[in-house]
């Protein structure tokens, strides 16, 4: 990947991100409220153990739900507005347009994740060490969720923009609320196996392991980490095959 | 000797096997004028468009563009244009700053650089003082305005503009045509198309007309007035009786327009008609008059 690519990117997600954070910066608590919604239920309900599990969720959904949705929401917005028509009649590389969408999401959900991980080590949940691997692990699940996005998009590309919209709320609830994110997949029993199937409660999960909420076994952790980047890497791949930058 | 900014070679595309959208287009457009693709809806002016600024590939032929072609050398053709392309619309949260400041980047400006250029750009359309407002407070032609700016910006040396002034009224109109006039005074070569025959009359150095993938007309505004034999118009109200069979005319309700090749038999005609009481009207042939005998659009 040469300077230009990431330097692209980098304009594409500025672009597509500094706009909502300069004039519309509620966005930024609209992000971060969006994620805490069951935090508000766990302490309701109990608190204690499962709040802590619940801002765990928190993060995880914060990088999550916005990387799927925007990557979905953005490209069809994109294309109906058609400002994607007038990037690629620039010299922009279609690999810069997908980062610097993807990009976008991320630095919107910055705020909202670093106020969930203050949270977590005033609550003595998290240690400054364990970041060292949750942070990558976030990463990860922005990653694996916004290819997850473009492979959607890609494949719907003659979907509406409102079509669109609704399958990324749907796909966003469907891959953050549900499965063991807020919760811990050992709740699903003889089930827990299916956390290993979806990125964000491998993400979880790996988020709970290195902050010691729960165990994490060597090979737990590398099956995670296998899981998110193989996720990643084969709906890269298969986007950057099928999509067409150029129509024919 | 005028180079060549743009020159397509047998371009075709068919949709799906089944629509063809351009059949063996063949245009050449000088670097600095203003050339415009004039044709009815549907009749492939966007397809030609897309393939010349690299959106689309062509089903056969290739055009190129300042020396690149743009099926093989797409990459190449992307750095010397920028395209504003149909119906296009503007993001309510940006800015008109943000539209050309951010492309000038993408085009690989540095911050000063690209600062400077979309002052200038914005400068060019009327919108520095409105650079700060969003989109979403600004009117229809300033948000045209706004995206034409995108691609003044870049500093392209050649623009695409898919009818850009479509939907706008007329002042908001007038003051794209002026801000694509000082483009072309400043070197820029651009391709416009359009269905409004004033825009085409008055903005563009050279036209074609199109028609179902097909260019029908090419020449300077003058130049293609002059293809239909008759010179001259005689709008009539009223019912022409016997008179009618001895010119061609085009029937509107109670209005008809009657053609005639010299402003001598326009004058005689109007006279005749005055003479039965009815209201005439001589002028010369329009562009618009031309565009509808070519295209075979005649009511007549």
């Amino acid at each position: 990947m040469n300077l230009k690519i990431i330097r692209d990117a980098l304009i594409i997600g500025k672009m597509k991100a500094f706009p909502d954070l300069k004039r519309q910066p509620l966005l930024l608590i609209v992000i971060g409220i969006l994620s805490a919604i069951p935090l508000f239920f766990f302490a309701v309900s109990g608190g204690g153990e499962m709040l802590s599990h619940g801002l765990v969720g928190a993060m995880v959904s914060t990088v999550g739900f916005i990387g799927v949705n925007s990557s979905i929401q953005d490209i069809g917005q994109d294309r109906y507005v058609k400002i994607r028509e007038m990037i690629v009649a620039t010299p922009v590389h279609p690999a810069s347009y997908i980062i610097g969408v993807a990009l976008a999401p991320l630095l919107l959900s910055l705020p909202g994740i670093a106020f969930f991980i203050l949270v977590a080590m005033g609550m003595g949940i998290l240690n400054a060490g364990a970041l060292i691997w949750i942070a990558p692990a976030l990463l990860l699940c922005w990653s694996s969720l916004s290819a997850i996005g473009f492979i959607i998009s890609t494949y719907l590309y003659k979907s509406s923009p409102y079509t669109l919209n609704n399958i990324a709320n749907i796909l966003g609830i469907g891959l953050v609320f549900i499965p063991p994110v807020y919760y811990p997949a050992e709740m699903l029993g003889s089930l827990s196996w299916i956390s290993y199937l979806i990125p964000t409660s491998n993400v979880a999960a790996l988020v709970r392991g290195y902050s010691g909420l729960s165990g994490l076994s060597l090979e737990s952790a590398v099956i995670s980490w296998l899981i998110l980047g193989t996720t990643t890497i084969v709906f890269t791949a298969i986007t950057a095959l099928k999509a067409k930058w150029r129509e024919t | 000797m005028v180079a060549e900014a743009i020159k397509s070679r047998s371009l075709q595309k068919t949709y799906g096997n089944k629509v063809e959208a351009l059949k063996d287009v063949g245009v050449s457009i000088n670097q600095g004028e203003l050339f415009t693709l004039l044709g009815p809806n549907g009749a492939g002016k966007t397809t030609f468009l897309r393939i010349i600024s690299t959106q689309l590939m062509p089903t056969k032929g290739d055009a190129d563009v300042l020396g690149y072609s743009v099926v093989k050398e797409a990459e190449k053709v992307r750095k010397h244009i920028a395209v504003v392309p149909q119906d296009v619309a503007a993001y309510g949260n940006y800015t008109p700053w943000d539209y050309a400041y951010y492309f000038a980047r993408l085009r690989g400006m540095l911050n000063a650089e690209a600062k400077d250029s979309a002052k200038r750009a914005l400068e060019a359309v009327g919108l520095l003082e409105l650079r700060n407002r969003v989109c979403a407070s600004l009117s229809g032609g300033e948000k045209k305005r706004a995206i034409i700016a995108s691609a003044l910006s870049s500093q392209a040396e050649v623009l695409m503009l898919d009818e850009p002034t479509s939907g706008l009224d007329a002042v908001a109109r007038r003051g794209v045509w002026s801000a694509l006039r000082d483009m072309v005074q400043d070197g820029k070569t651009i391709l416009l198309t359009t269905h409004i025959m004033e825009e085409a009359e008055v903005v563009s150095d050279r036209l074609a007309i199109i028609n179902s993938g097909n260019i029908v007309a090419e020449g300077n505004p003058e130049e293609v007035k002059h293809m239909a034999t008759e010179r001259f118009r005689v709008v009539v109200r009223g019912k022409l009786g016997s008179l009618k069979a001895d010119y061609e005319t085009v029937k509107f309700g109670d209005k008809q327009i009657i053609y005639v090749n010299t402003e001598d038999e326009a004058l005689e005609l109007v006279k005749k008609v005055l003479k039965m009481g009815l209201n005439a009207e001589a002028a010369p042939i329009t562009l618009e008059d031309v565009f509808v005998k070519l295209i075979g659009g005649s009511n007549n």
